[in-house]
């Protein structure tokens, strides 16, 4: 087995003597798509916001594509490869969904995209990356549309288009079907398992049919310790997994 | 001897600072409105106490009905024109009322003049008084002992009152106390005419002693927000410590350095923002 | 705020007969100097408020300090046209520079007051400095030196028509200059930040950065009108420092995101002044409203709202 793009070693993280994350080690391969799920307040935002840089682990160790990133601003993490899509839509509202895109790519450039005296067209690159991605996302058609007017299941899926336009090693993929509408989350459930033959992917999601139909390797959290790891199969059957959310179902 | 000469000045300077500071800290705090028109209703005040007393010939007639006055033009411009615009960031707040203040500024010019006036001490109050070994204008002690009444009275209002307690709640969150099922709309424009009311209040107060100019509005404008800031937006006693410690050291520097004492504030100003962002007496 | 909008066969055009008709408008070549500078300072206000998102209320400070450079480089120092206005290009920016990387330490109404706290502290500190800055007489006697390169004397500027001529061609060349400055990644980077500061991080820009630059690089300008400003009167008034609202005000009026705006905005406060000084001195009243009005219904200013009228008319054609 190769080595895993994201290794997170012994990670804790406490808000005032409350452990949110405890002592969680996990590993994502490259190339898969490996979902965290678990009911409320299991921890997998917190951990999310370990790995983005969001919040400081208390203890514990991140490595990313073998390099320690633990304590690294979010900003850096982002050229490094790392990117992230918002559970809450945070898009540039006002501008058109291409320019979106074109910025997002831009950001890899990071202070180089200082240059003042230069034009936008001398770095073709950044058009061309947004022009494909637009493709893959299936949102040619509105290149010129203003990100705001796009329809919520739209924006879901335009968040989730910036962070591929990082040309990122992984994707962190937070709750990407949150608030949608039933009739769009199988377009999202598609264009994740789609991405999921390109990209290392780690979904944290509470909808538990996606999941199962596209993850490779599942982590179950409870009470921000890991519950069970395994197969969807596995999971699926595994009685520890079942009490863990029967107590929410109820 | 000297210093406690500048001392009590600065006491008073200071509860006139206070006065318009607090007024401007519980717009911020409750309505989070910027209001760049505070020092343009303060000018307005002094001027209505000159025009009050020349048309009654009674200081204390103009004490009374002037801060009713600024209030009400406050009162009438929240509902006009403010309240529309509380949605918008803060630089929507900043450019409608530098906007108004330019025009309350460039009316006053119209009404009274482009000279400053001057307010003769109500006659029961001129002279001084004897306090140790120096003599002490009676209308500055007035001055001192008089905002030191209203600054109780308010804290009475805001800690123990119903209003208080709503004005609280809502800089807390205005959306709770609107589902509580309070007209939140009215409790703004009151809040906002009660603040607006006491810089008159205090620009009524002052007019005796520095007399009133067309672009006194402009200068107070800039202290209010130093004494708001340096006692961290929103807070009752920081106004009041803010306004003190401004009023304070602006005396006690008029007789060694003026221009220094501004650098100092300004400078105060910007040293709290960067190294404690929200006040000497804010919460975070 | 309106977004970036492109005149067909570019604004720049449009900018240049501009130039050249002003001085043929207007009654005196000296008004539309004036008009070119104060629209240098609304542009530059303009790359903060209506590009980046920053209220600034230093501008004054900026102004003022390249008014002041300018003139005591000449003065003390001796040197020429060219280098007074490179001193006070570099300067500005420096000063823009550090100004702007301790106001953006703080958002919102905290950013604003610091600039407001500096602007105050600038203007106290000149008026302590009398010795160089004349205090609160102002720096008079202010030079205009010829424009002169390598020992080439190419024009004495001693004419208002000569001088005019010469702040038109300096207008023109940072209207193109901000015109590609905001068509580059800087520029839209910048925007970017204005509309989603969260994102613009998350995507990989360090917003802090950005914004220094947009500080330096409107300083640069602003001080750069400033120090034009002091040769236009050979005078250099304390209340330069002062300008802050003034500039910001035009710049509203004008159209906060639109270069055009700015120079819409600068001439119609400098001619509407210039009109009413003598007959209605009181002429500010009219700012002071029409900054409402923008505010609440024409955000795009002026040139948003010959924008709209221009789409209008042009939808009707196509029908």
């Amino acid at each position: 087995m190769s080595k895993a793009i994201l290794q997170i070693e012994n990670l804790s993280l406490s808000y005032n003597g409350f452990m949110a994350v405890n002592k969680v080690t996990l590993n994502v391969a490259h190339k898969t798509i490996h979902s965290v799920i678990g009911p409320n307040g299991a921890g997998k935002t917190s951990l999310f916001h370990c790995l983005t840089g969001v919040r400081r682990p208390t203890s514990g160790r991140v490595l990313f594509d073998g390099k320690e990133i633990t304590h690294q601003p979010a900003h850096r993490r982002t050229c490094t490869g790392l990117a992230r899509s918002f559970q809450i839509t945070s898009l540039f509202q006002n501008l058109s969904v291409q320019e979106n895109l074109r910025l997002a790519s831009q950001g890899r450039d990071g202070d180089r995209a200082l240059v003042f005296w230069r034009s936008i067209a001398g770095r073709r690159e950044h058009m061309e990356m947004a022009d494909s991605i637009m493709e893959r996302l299936g949102l040619t058609q509105k290149a010129n549309i203003a990100a705001g007017d796009l329809s919520h299941g739209q924006q879901r899926i335009l968040e989730v288009g910036m962070a591929l336009c990082g040309k990122p090693k992984l994707l962190l993929l937070d709750e990407p079907t949150a608030g949608m509408g039933v009739e769009d989350i199988p377009v999202m459930t598609r264009l994740i398992a789609d991405l999921g033959k390109d990209y290392s992917i780690m979904l944290i999601e509470h909808n538990m049919g996606i999941v199962m139909s596209i993850s490779d390797t599942i982590t179950v959290m409870s009470q921000g310790e890991i519950l069970v790891e395994g197969t969807p199969a596995a999971v699926r059957t595994d009685e520890r997994v079942r009490e863990a959310y029967l107590g929410e179902a109820a | 001897m000297l210093y406690i000469f500048q001392i009590l000045n600065g006491l008073g300077l200071g509860m006139i600072y206070f006065l318009i500071s607090v007024g401007l800290t519980i717009i911020f705090g409750l309505l989070n409105f910027v209001n760049f028109a505070h020092g343009a209703f303060f000018m307005v005040g002094g001027y209505l106490c000159y025009s009050l007393v020349a048309l009654t010939g009674s200081f204390w007639i103009s004490l009374l009905i002037g801060p009713l006055i600024v209030a009400f033009l406050a009162w009438v411009s929240e509902k006009t024109l403010f309240h529309r615009i509380y949605h918008l960031p803060h630089t929507f707040h900043i450019l409608v009322t530098v906007g108004i203040a330019l025009i309350l500024q460039e009316s006053a010019i119209i009404i009274w003049g482009p000279i400053g006036k001057n307010i003769a001490v109500p006659q029961e109050l001129q002279g001084v008084v004897t306090l140790w070994s120096f003599a002490y204008p009676v209308y500055r002690l007035f001055l001192i002992a008089f905002t030191i009444v209203i600054g109780m009275i308010l804290w009475f209002l805001l800690e123990r009152t119903r209003f208080g307690a709503l004005v609280r709640a809502g800089s807390e969150s205005a959306e709770m106390v609107s589902l509580l099922g309070v007209n939140i709309h009215r409790l703004f424009a009151q809040t906002f005419a009660l603040g607006v009311g006491l810089a008159g209040l205090a620009g009524i107060l002052s007019a005796p002693i520095r007399g009133v100019h067309p672009f006194m509005g402009v200068e107070v404008l800039g202290i209010a927000f130093v004494v708001v800031v340096i006692g961290g937006m929103g807070s009752f006693i920081g106004a009041l410590m803010g306004g003190l410690m401004v009023g304070l050291v602006q005396s006690v520097m008029s007789t060694v350095w003026p221009e220094g004492a501004s650098l100092m504030i300004y400078g105060a100003m910007a040293a709290v923002i960067l190294l404690r962002p929200y006040g000497l007496f804010g919460r975070a | 705020m309106a977004g970036p909008f492109v005149l067909p066969g570019g604004s720049n055009l449009a900018v240049a007969a501009t130039l050249v008709l002003l001085p043929l408008i207007l009654p005196s070549p000296t008004l539309a100097t004036e008009i070119l500078i104060f629209a240098m300072a609304a542009l530059a206000c303009n790359l903060l408020l209506g590009y980046g998102g920053l209220l600034s209320f230093g501008q004054g400070m900026f102004f003022g300090a390249g008014a002041y450079l300018a003139a005591i480089a000449m003065i003390h120092a001796k040197v020429g046209l060219l280098v007074a206005l490179l001193t006070a290009l570099c300067s500005g920016a420096l000063i823009a520079a550090l100004v702007g990387a301790l106001a953006i330490r703080r958002t919102g109404i905290y950013f604003v007051m610091l600039t407001l706290a500096f602007n105050q502290t600038a203007y106290f500190i000149a008026y302590t400095l009398d010795g160089w800055t004349g205090g609160d007489n102002g720096l008079l006697d202010v030079p205009r030196p010829p424009l002169a390169l390598f020992g080439h004397i190419f024009s004495d500027l001693g004419s208002p028509t000569a001088y005019y001529v010469f702040v038109a061609v300096v207008f023109l060349i940072i209207f193109m200059a901000s015109g590609r400055i905001i068509a580059s990644p800087f520029g839209s980077t910048l925007i970017a930040i204005r509309e989603n500061e969260a994102r613009a991080d998350a995507v990989g820009y360090n917003t802090r950065h950005f914004k220094i630059v947009a500080f330096a690089i409107s300083g640069a300008i602003t001080s750069l009108s400033g120090a034009l400003y002091a040769m236009l009167l050979n005078f250099a008034p304390l209340e330069n420092i002062q300008m802050s609202e003034s500039i910001l005000i035009m710049t509203v009026i004008g159209g906060a995101g639109s270069l055009l705006g700015s120079l819409l905005g600068a001439g119609s406060w400098v001619i509407i002044s210039d009109i009413l000084a003598d007959i209605w001195p009181r002429w500010q009243i009219l700012m002071g409203g029409a900054l409402i009005l923008v505010v609440l219904f024409l955000r795009g200013g002026i040139w948003g709202g010959i924008e709209s009228l221009l789409k209008r008319c042009l939808n009707k054609k196509e029908r």
